[in-house]
C-alpha cells in the first residue's frame, strides 16, 4: 500500500472517529441530569430573566441537534467556545492546564518504557529466581490501583520522609514541576510497568523458543548479539502494539492521580466540568483524549514495519 | 468509583484486522471504563474524630509581620468575579481582595465597610455615605459611580449573578452625591441592608471591570479595595494575593497570602501536617484527630451558622403525614451521627437554625424560638407507635446519598437505620456527586426521592435566611410546603427593620418550621480551622466568607 493512500485513509478515519466521539459525548452530557445554567447560578434561586439570559447566551434551550451542529461549526472555525462554569474561553482554560498533564504523562511514559522493558528483558533472559522475583513484583504492581499507589507514595516519601512535596505541580518552573510530579508519575506508571514487563517477558520467551534463535546460536553468534538482534527486536513488535493501551490507560488514570495529588491539570478539569455539565469544556477535553489515543495508534502503525520487517504498512498482522 | 483490581497475567493482544471508526470510539470508551480498574477510587478513612470540642471565639493575635503564608482550599474558584462568588473557595479568597459597603465581623455582627454610614430615612430608602479617600488596586479613588456600577452588575440579567435575589425588591440605585448612593426599594426589605456585608455589596472599580470585559474575574486584576490585591494566579494550582500598600484600613500583617488548591481531603491534611500549607478552613472531619494530635499546630472550632438537616423533598408520600416525620425524628440517633459523621465536632439540635443566628434576640424571644421543640433524644417505642397510628408501617421511603462527604453519606445511613427500627422500609439511592448537586437545581433529579441530607449555612446573621425557605414557592422549598399563615409571617419579618421586633416574628416562624419538621434538624456544625505553630490570627467563625481575615494572619511568636 502506498504511503499516501495509507495516510489519507488514516486521516479520514480519524476525522470520522472524532466526529462520532464528539456526538456520543455531547449526547451523554445532554441526557445527564441538571442544567448548566442552574450550576452557574450556584443553586440560588435565579430570576426567570437571568435564567433566560443564560440559556440564550449559551443556546441551552435549542434542540439537541441544533446545539450540536452549532458547536461543530464553531470547532471547524477553530473556536472551542466559552466555558460555562469558568466564564472564560475553553482554549485559554486548556492552555493553562495542558502543560502540566502532558508533562505528567510524558514522565510516566518514560518511567514505564525504561523500567518495564528492562524488567521484562531481565526476567526473560535470566530466568530462575530473578524471573520469579520480577514476576512477584509485577503481580503486586499490576494489582495496585494507582490511587492506592498514590496514597502509599504520599505517606512514605512526602509525609514521613519529606523528600518530595505531597501535592501540587509546583510554581511553573520546570525543575520545580519535575520535582512535584515525580511521585504522581510513579503512581501513574506502576500498574503499566507491571503490565509492560509481563508482555515483554512473554514476547521474549516466545522469541527465545523460535527456530531462528536456535539457528543463530548453533552458528556461534554470541549470546548478547542473539538477545539483542533476534530476540529483543522480534519481541518489540508485540510490545509496541500495547502502546495504544498504555497511553489510553495513562490518559484515563491521570484523572484519579491528578485528584489524589491535587494537580490541577486536564484530568481534574474534566472531572469538574462533567460535574457541572460544562458542555464546551467536556467536549474539548474528550476530543483531545480521543485524538491523542488515535495519534499514538498511528505512530505505532508507522513504527511497526521499522522494528518488525514482517509487517507492512497499514496491516497489523504482527507475529503475536 | 471503586472497582476490583484487574486480573493479572492476561495477555494483551491486538485483534487482527481493522476496526471501524465507531468501533474504535466504542472500544476507547470501553477501554476507559475497564481501565478504571487500574486506578480505582480512594479508600475511605475511618474514624479520626475528636471528643472535647469547645468553640473558640477567636485565635491569639499575631505578634508581628511575616513574608508569606499558605492556605489550603478544597477547590479552585472557577472565577473571582464577585457577582458569582457564592461558595466557600471563592469567598474565602475574595473576602481579602474585595470589600463591601458593610462589613461582617469575626463576631458575626455587621459594621460599616466602604460605606461609613448607612441610613434609612424611610422604610423603602437606604442611603450609603461612602468613606472618602479609598483607593482601588488600580490606583483610582472610589466614587459613587463605582458603587452604582458594581451593584448594577448584580441586577443585570445578562450577568446571571448568584446574588441577584438579594436585589429582588430594589427599584433603583442612584448616585445622590459624589460620595453618596441611594437605594430605593419597592417595599421594605430587612434582608437587603444585611446582605450589603456579603459579596452582594462588593464595590469594584468601574474602569477595571469595563476594561477586562468578558474576562473579568479570570484574568488580570479585580480592581477592588481590600488589604490584598490579586497576584499570580497559577491556574489549577494556586492563587497568590499580594499586600496592598495603599489600603485605607489596617495593613495586612503578611506580605503575601498563597491559596493552594488541594482537592483531595487526605492531600489537604498531609499538606497541613508537612507545612506545605500553614493552615486552612473546612478541615475534613476524618482528619480532626490527626491534626489535633500532630503537635504541628492548633485545631480550632468556631461558630458556623450551619445546621445539618434531612431535607424533606416530597410530602405527597408518607412524609406528608407529620406523624411519620415526627417518628423519624424520634428514631434518629443524632449523637451517633455527630460522632461518626461530623468527627465529634457538632451538637445535636432540634432547631433548624443555629443559636448564634439569634445573637441579637432578647431572652423571651429565644424562649419562643427554642422552647418546646420536638426532643433530640431517641424514643423508638414512641416512634413505632406514631408510625402505626399513621398507618405507615411497611411503607417505603427513599433517601438520596452520595460520597461527597461524611455529613451526607453517614446521615443517610442513620436515617435508614432509624426507619428500619420503627417499621419503615427505607431505601438508599446512591447518586454520583455531580448528580447530587443537581438535586438542588433540577426537579427531575428529585423524582422518586423523599429526602436527602443537607447542610445549610446562613450568609447573614439572621435566622430568616434559612426560615424563608418554607415560604410558598421559595427556591429551596422542594416539598412544595404551603401555609398562608407562614407566608404572611415571612413577609412581615422581611418588612421589619428593628431587629428585636423582627426576631419576635422570626421566633414564631422558627417554632412553626421546627415543630412541623419541614426539614428534620439533626446537628449544629461548627467551622473548623487549623493553623500551624508559625502563624496565628485568623478568625474562627464563618465570617471568613466576607471579612478580610487574611489581613489578621501574622507571626505566632
Amino acid at each position: 500500500m502506498s504511503f499516501v493512500r495509507f495516510a489519507l485513509r488514516r486521516v479520514a478515519e480519524m476525522a470520522a472517529t472524532l466526529l462520532t466521539a464528539s456526538f456520543v459525548v455531547f449526547g451523554a452530557m445532554y441526557l445527564a441530569p441538571g442544567n448548566p445554567a442552574s450550576f452557574l447560578l450556584a443553586g440560588r434561586s435565579a430570576s426567570p430573566e437571568a435564567l433566560a439570559s443564560i440559556n440564550a447566551q449559551y443556546h441551552l434551550d435549542d434542540p439537541f441537534l441544533m446545539r450540536y451542529l452549532r458547536w461543530l461549526g464553531d470547532i471547524l472555525q477553530g473556536d472551542f467556545g466559552r466555558s460555562i462554569t469558568y466564564r472564560t474561553d475553553v482554549s485559554r482554560l486548556l492552555a493553562d492546564r495542558l502543560p502540566t498533564t502532558l508533562l505528567l504523562i510524558v514522565m510516566s511514559l518514560a518511567v514505564v518504557v525504561t523500567v518495564g522493558l528492562l524488567l521484562g528483558r531481565i526476567a526473560a533472559v535470566r530466568g530462575g529466581a530473578t524471573d520469579s522475583a520480577i514476576l512477584v513484583t509485577t503481580t503486586f504492581a499490576v494489582g495496585t490501583p494507582s490511587f492506592v499507589a498514590a496514597v502509599l507514595l504520599q505517606g512514605l516519601f512526602a509525609v514521613n520522609l519529606g523528600w518530595f512535596p505531597s501535592s501540587g505541580a509546583g510554581d511553573g518552573g520546570l525543575g520545580d514541576m519535575l520535582w512535584h510530579l515525580t511521585l504522581p508519575s510513579i503512581a501513574l506508571a506502576l500498574y503499566l510497568i507491571g503490565m509492560l514487563a509481563r508482555v515483554t517477558r512473554s514476547a521474549m520467551l516466545e522469541a527465545l523458543d523460535s527456530e531462528h534463535v536456535t539457528v543463530a546460536r548453533s552458528r556461534g553468534v554470541p549470546e548478547r548479539q542473539v538477545i539483542k538482534r533476534h530476540v529483543f527486536r522480534n519481541s518489540l513488535g508485540t510490545v509496541l502494539t500495547t502502546g495504544g493501551l498504555i497511553v489510553s490507560t495513562l490518559l484515563v488514570c491521570t484523572i484519579l492521580v491528578e485528584t489524589a495529588f491535587s494537580i490541577g491539570g486536564i484530568g481534574q478539569l474534566l472531572e469538574l466540568s462533567t460535574t457541572t455539565k460544562d458542555f464546551p469544556t467536556v467536549q474539548a477535553i474528550s476530543l483531545i483524549i480521543v485524538a491523542l489515543f488515535m495519534i499514538v495508534n498511528l505512530i505505532v502503525d508507522l513504527l511497526l514495519p521499522l522494528v518488525d520487517p514482517r509487517v507492512t504498512l497499514g496491516s497489523r498482522s504482527a507475529a503475536v | 468509583m471503586t472497582t476490583t483490581p484487574p486480573r493479572t497475567g492476561r495477555r494483551f493482544r491486538r485483534r487482527r484486522g481493522r476496526l471501524s471508526p465507531v468501533a474504535v470510539t466504542a472500544t476507547a470508551a470501553l477501554t476507559a471504563v475497564s481501565l478504571l480498574a487500574a486506578c480505582s477510587g480512594p479508600p475511605k478513612e475511618k474514624g479520626g474524630g475528636v471528643t472535647d470540642v469547645r468553640l473558640s471565639a477567636s485565635t491569639p493575635q499575631a505578634h508581628g509581620e511575616i513574608d508569606s503564608f499558605t492556605w489550603a482550599v478544597y477547590a479552585e474558584p472557577p472565577t473571582l468575579d464577585y457577582t458569582v462568588a457564592f461558595d466557600y473557595p471563592q469567598n474565602t479568597v475574595l473576602s481579602n481582595v474585595c470589600e463591601s459597603l458593610m462589613r461582617w465581623t469575626p463576631g458575626l455582627t455587621t459594621e460599616p465597610g466602604l460605606a461609613q454610614k448607612a441610613s434609612n430615612p424611610d422604610p423603602t430608602t437606604w442611603v450609603y455615605d461612602l468613606r472618602p479617600g479609598v483607593r482601588f488596586h488600580d490606583g483610582k479613588e472610589m466614587t459613587a459611580d463605582d458603587v452604582v456600577f458594581s451593584l448594577g452588575r448584580q441586577t443585570d440579567p445578562d450577568n446571571a449573578a448568584a446574588w441577584a435575589q438579594v436585589f429582588q425588591n430594589v427599584a433603583s440605585i442612584t448616585k445622590s452625591g459624589p460620595l453618596q448612593v441611594t437605594v430605593k426599594l419597592n417595599k421594605p426589605d430587612s434582608q437587603f441592608p444585611q446582605y450589603m456585608a456579603t459579596a452582594a455589596g462588593v464595590v469594584a472599580s468601574k474602569a477595571t471591570v469595563e476594561a477586562a470585559g468578558k474576562d473579568y474575574g479570570t484574568t488580570g486584576g479585580l480592581g477592588c479595595t481590600g488589604p490584598f490585591k490579586l497576584g499570580t494566579w497559577n491556574k489549577g494550582q494556586s492563587i497568590e494575593l499580594d499586600r496592598f500598600d495603599n489600603y485605607w484600613g489596617t495593613k495586612a500583617k503578611s506580605k503575601k497570602a498563597v491559596f493552594r488548591v488541594l482537592t483531595d481531603p487526605s492531600a489537604r491534611t498531609n499538606a497541613m501536617l508537612s507545612g506545605e500549607a500553614d493552615g486552612g478552613y473546612l478541615i475534613p472531619t476524618e482528619s480532626y484527630a490527626r491534626l489535633k494530635k500532630s503537635g504541628t499546630g492548633t485545631l480550632y472550632f468556631g461558630e458556623g451558622l450551619s445546621t445539618v438537616n434531612v431535607n424533606v423533598t416530597d410530602m405527597r408520600g408518607p412524609l406528608g403525614d407529620i406523624r411519620v416525620r415526627r417518628a423519624l425524628s424520634l428514631a434518629l440517633d443524632r449523637s451517633g451521627f455527630v460522632k461518626a459523621g461530623l468527627g465529634g465536632a457538632g451538637t445535636v439540635t432540634n432547631s433548624l437554625t443555629t443559636r448564634a443566628a439569634w445573637a441579637a434576640a432578647p431572652e423571651r424571644t429565644l424562649k419562643t424560638a427554642f422552647d418546646s421543640l420536638p426532643p433530640t433524644g431517641q424514643d423508638i417505642e414512641k416512634a413505632k407507635a406514631l408510625i402505626e397510628e399513621a398507618g405507615a408501617t411497611g411503607k417505603t421511603l427513599t433517601v438520596a446519598t452520595s460520597s461527597i462527604g461524611q455529613d451526607v453519606s453517614l446521615l443517610a445511613t442513620a436515617v435508614q437505620a432509624a426507619g428500619t427500627r420503627i417499621g419503615l422500609d427505607i431505601q438508599l439511592k446512591t447518586i454520583a456527586p455531580n448528580a447530587f448537586t443537581a438535586l438542588f437545581t433540577d426537579p427531575q433529579a428529585r423524582e422518586g426521592i423523599d429526602m436527602f441530607p443537607l447542610t445549610y449555612y446562613d450568609s447573614i446573621t439572621d435566622p430568616l435566611d434559612l426560615l424563608q425557605n418554607f415560604k410558598t414557592g421559595a427556591y429551596m422549598n422542594f416539598a412544595g410546603y404551603s401555609d398562608p399563615e407562614y407566608d404572611k409571617l415571612v413577609d412581615q419579618a422581611s418588612a421589619v427593620y428593628p431587629i428585636e421586633q423582627r426576631m419576635d416574628i422570626e421566633a414564631k416562624l422558627q417554632h412553626h418550621a421546627s415543630e412541623q419538621l419541614l426539614w428534620i434538624p439533626v446537628a449544629e456544625w461548627p467551622t473548623a480551622l487549623f493553623m500551624n505553630n508559625r502563624i496565628t490570627g485568623a478568625p474562627t467563625t464563618i465570617s471568613y466568607m466576607y471579612y478580610p481575615w487574611a489581613a489578621d494572619v501574622g507571626a505566632a511568636q
